[in-house]
């Protein structure tokens, strides 16, 4: 009789931190706390100021791990040819031009006595908040000679707010996005809305450390080097400053798992990579 | 350079204007969008409100949506 009192009292209490955590999270800017409202405006300005030195401050921080990170999790969406893509935050194109790549290599050489025109086109859609990571992607898909293919469609949007149609995509993927979200449930959400059924959710995201005396390398790593880094290369200090702080702020691994299996989510799976530096997160919708 | 590039990203993006109505939805009603050639938005007949495109990137951010009049004039969101 006591040992169910007790657990009714700590499910309760569970329930309270959660809500609360949640709340934290739409609350948080890194370390320092600010306006729910405020929240997404800080973090436009900190993408703005980052544009043009996303791609190439990712390379310096990860000294170039970011890319086998990114092919590991292109490699498990299994990308089709004639698929409908949906990567949200992908401002400067990574993952959808990886997507691109895998989708039409493969096409290229199963499908040359098929008739082609009878297939319906692949479609990557790339959904970003912040119009000039948005355009930095779309330079480098014209640098690629990409500019008008048809296949991939840049779009302003909010990963809580989607302006794509229910059950209208094969795939969701969001890679170092979703924790610079305000409220992680309602991107969630939307995206279960948008993913058809059997439709793969993959998320890429800094993720949590635990073991021992990597930990603490990883931490000093974190909060010695790559501030400075930012300094250095991107000329500004304070955005990755609020970079690193927000990978801490994050929920850890398990807690997010909970959080898309509460979306909707069947199979909610993680792989740590680096010990837990990058975690990929990969889920379907039954 | 860039601007020549920017003048380059707007052309391509005017072609592409009539798929992106068919695929995308209001953020906000979740209704399918109308193209507004003149204005160069799509707009959400359900709501009464237009978003812009551009540079051929359609700008369908909620807080981004301008409300639109009765008589189909454009004017900013509060």
């Amino acid at each position: 009789m006591a040992l169910r009192l007790l657990s009714r009292r700590t499910l309760g209490s569970r329930i309270l931190s959660y809500r609360a955590s949640l709340h934290s999270h739409a609350t948080s800017f890194g370390f320092q706390q600010v306006k729910e409202e405020e929240k997404s405006k800080l973090v436009g300005n900190v993408f703005t100021n980052v544009a043009s030195s996303y791609d190439i401050m990712n390379d310096v921080m990860s000294a170039g791990l970011h890319r086998l990170w990114k092919e590991r999790l292109v490699g498990k969406l299994s990308p089709f040819a004639g698929m409908k893509h949906l990567d949200v935050a992908g401002g400067t194109g990574d993952v959808a031009f990886r997507i691109f790549d895998a989708v039409n290599s493969v096409k290229r050489r199963a499908l040359r006595k098929v008739d082609e025109a009878s297939l319906e086109e692949t479609q990557i859609y790339v959904c970003d908040i912040n119009p000039n990571m948005l355009n930095v992607g779309k330079q480098r898909a014209a640098d690629r000679g990409l500019r008008d293919n048809k296949s991939l469609v840049w779009v302003e949007g909010d990963a809580e707010a989607l302006s794509f149609d229910d059950n209208s995509m094969d795939g969701y993927t969001i890679a170092f996005g979703i924790r610079n979200v305000t409220h992680i449930e309602k991107a969630l959400a939307e995206a279960y809305r948008v993913l058809k059924r059997g439709g793969r959710f993959l998320c890429l995201e800094l993720s949590h450390v635990d073991i021992p005396v990597f930990k603490e390398l990883y931490d000093l790593y974190s909060f010695q080097v790559i501030p400075n880094l930012g300094e250095l290369i991107a000329g500004d200090r304070d955005s990755y400053q609020y970079l690193v702080e927000s990978v801490r702020r994050f929920p850890p691994q398990e807690r997010f798992a909970k959080m898309i299996g509460d979306a909707g989510f069947e199979k909610v799976e993680y792989e740590n990579l680096v010990g837990g530096v990058v975690a990929i997160h990969s889920a379907i919708k039954l | 350079m860039v601007r020549l590039s920017r003048v380059m990203l707007k052309e391509a993006g005017n072609a592409i204007d009539k798929t992106l109505s068919e695929i995308l939805v209001c953020p906000l009603s979740k209704q399918p969008l109308r193209v507004c050639e003149k204005t160069k938005s799509l707009v959400s007949d359900t709501i009464g409100v237009s978003f812009p495109i551009k540079d051929g990137i359609p700008c369908l951010v909620p807080k981004d949506g301008k409300i639109l009049e009765e008589d189909g004039d454009a004017s900013k969101a509060s």
